[in-house]
């Protein structure tokens, strides 16, 4: 191999790759903490303004409510994902007929667009039309019905709700391979030790997946900051803003308002949170293990 | 023993039952689609839980009339077609140096490999703006425009699989075609590209789904309604029905349906491709 391994094969082969994502995906991250700094609205030129927009942030109320919304997103999908998926992971891992069309069926609804999931949704979370209040109102709940989207509380409750649906099956497939690679002996001898099936799952199952749970938090963790289209299709943030998070409130500043610094402002403070929570996680993880 | 056996089969049973309740919950929202989009606007507005009296397909017709359904699929379809083209290449010649090449500096190899995972942390909602800004300098727009960062967002996930996969290959395979005679082409291109069968599977179908699913980035850097993707022309649904709910209903149908069937015909690839980022990562 050292034959064919001249420099100049080696430059040309790696050049286009490095090009491409230095252009599209590094230097971008410069521009965005770059626009963060200055005030700009599309004509002209950038003013530097050094930390004004970040101070502006703090005292942005709408900011604080898309941050607080986002925060109950996370906060409610991760626990309901980890444990839901971790539930259906040992359901689906029992010898059952059927078993793999069901995981399929689970699945299917993470390879639909999130922009048409937001649609699907809408007509069962709507008040007037969707399915839960007609529902309710069949069984003789009329006094339950909720405004679920569209009032001032529930809204990040759905939007969490609905990554849970769309990403159960997925987060569920991470598991079950996690599930797989333990070695049939060492769940023999749990049982002949007299283990009951939630000692097995506390005390072997789970630390034996330990690094497959640290995958599926960390994918959980970065696609919550990604949730966008289902929000817009709810309710685009609205009404008066109750139902923004970081995500839809910063495009909606950048590209609807026009205040391209600003909006860079908050895209930066949303990728770091991202990139903090993913690390703080890591970090704890990482410390239970040794 | 035969107390042992009922109670095996009872735990069976409960199983099965709760296996079906949770399939049948995560399958409403399909079901439910179905059910309105063969209903008429006064059917969903009055008595939204019945079954109508007959099979009416007016919904799709009319959806069919009002979107250019051909045309955003046309669109979807050239988009993913450019981008998989230029992406596969880029990537899996890259990744090939990192697995297998030799470098003077083994250091300058790591650092480069790690420096393309990198991407996997970075979310596309803090390039949408610098993306669309560095588009007006280079001069790309519409189509164009989509297709560089398409193919920078798959780079970190291609260099994973591919270099992971290229590494687990025996070196005496280059070895024996070099003393062949072979060149550095015919190694790559008649020996290496067909031994990756499988990850170049698992790499297209994670990004022709992603590419066909994105939102974001089409929705800045497209302007003009002709070029756009299928999410895209989705996100206007709202819009150009208005209140024809069963408008929007029979049109998202006509967007599911394909691509569930695309998943049906694919399923164990599909599974396989979206889950070995997540777990080789």
């Amino acid at each position: 191999m050292y034959w064919l391994s001249k420099k100049r094969y080696i430059v040309l082969m790696l050049i286009p790759t490095l090009l491409i994502y230095i252009v599209y995906m590094i230097a971008p991250i410069i521009v965005a903490v770059g626009y963060s700094f200055t005030k700009y609205s599309g004509i002209g030129n950038a003013k530097f303004i050094g930390l004004n927009n970040y101070i502006r942030l703090l005292g942005d109320s709408t900011f604080m409510l898309s941050l607080k919304n986002t925060m109950v997103i996370f906060v409610v999908i991760f626990i309901f994902l980890m444990v839901g998926a971790f539930s259906v992971a040992l359901l689906l891992n029992n010898k059952l007929k059927f078993n793999g069309t069901a995981k399929a069926l689970i699945f299917s609804p993470a390879i639909i667009a999130p922009i048409i999931v937001g649609i699907i949704w809408v007509f069962i979370l709507d008040p007037e039309v969707g399915l839960i209040n007609s529902i309710m109102n069949e069984i003789g709940l009329e006094k339950h019905t909720q405004l679920w989207i569209g009032g001032d509380k529930l809204t990040p409750y759905c939007v969490a709700f609905i990554y849970l649906w769309q990403q159960l099956g997925y987060v569920a497939t991470i598991f079950i391979a996690g599930l797989k690679m333990i070695p049939e002996e060492v769940m023999e001898a749990a049982k002949v030790d007299g283990a009951n099936a939630w000692q097995k799952v506390r005390y072997v199952t789970i630390p034996m997946i330990r690094s497959t749970i640290s995958t599926a938090a960390i994918l959980i963790i970065t696609g919550t900051f990604k949730i966008f289209e289902v929000v817009q299709q709810l309710t685009n943030g609205g009404p008066n803003h109750v139902s923004e998070t970081l995500v839809t409130y910063s495009y909606a500043t950048t590209f609807s308002n026009g205040e391209y610094g600003y909006g860079m402002s908050m895209a930066t403070i949303t990728f770091i949170i991202s990139l903090m929570i993913t690390a703080i996680y890591s970090f704890f993880a990482r410390e239970k293990v040794e | 023993m035969i107390v042992n056996k009922i109670s095996r089969n009872r735990r069976k049973i409960s199983l099965y039952i709760l296996l079906s309740f949770v399939t049948f919950l995560v399958m409403l929202p399909f079901l439910w689609m179905l059910l309105l989009s063969i209903k008429t606007n006064s059917e969903i507005f009055r008595m939204p839980l019945s079954i109508p009296d007959r099979l009416s397909f007016d919904n799709f017709r009319r959806a069919l009339n009002t979107l250019d359904f051909l045309q955003l699929y046309k669109n979807t379809f050239l988009i993913v077609i450019m981008t998989m083209a230029i992406e596969l290449t880029i990537t899996f010649l890259s990744s090939f140096v990192l697995a297998r090449m030799v470098f003077e500096n083994p250091k300058i190899k790591s650092m480069i490999y790690g420096f393309l995972i990198i991407g996997l942390t970075i979310s596309p909602f803090i390039l949408l703006f610098p993306v669309y800004k560095i588009n007006t300098i280079i001069g790309l727009k519409e189509q164009a425009g989509l297709i560089f960062p398409y193919v920078a967002s798959s780079i970190s996930f291609n260099t994973l699989l591919f270099v992971g996969y290229m590494k687990s290959l025996p070196s005496e395979i280059d070895e024996a075609a070099v003393i062949d005679g072979c060149s550095l082409r015919q190694l790559i291109l008649q020996v290496i590209v067909p031994m990756s069968k499988p990850v170049i599977a698992t790499v297209v179908i994670f990004n022709v789904l992603y590419i066909w699913n994105e939102f974001p980035f089409a929705s800045i850097i497209l302007q003009d309604s002709t070029n756009y993707t299928l999410s895209l022309g989705a996100s206007f649904f709202k819009g150009k029905y208005n209140i024809d709910y069963a408008g929007i209903i029979a049109s998202s149908v006509m967007m599911i349906i394909p691509q569930l069937l695309f998943y049906g015909l694919f399923q164990k690839n599909i599974v396989d491709g979206m889950t070995a980022g997540a777990i080789k990562g």
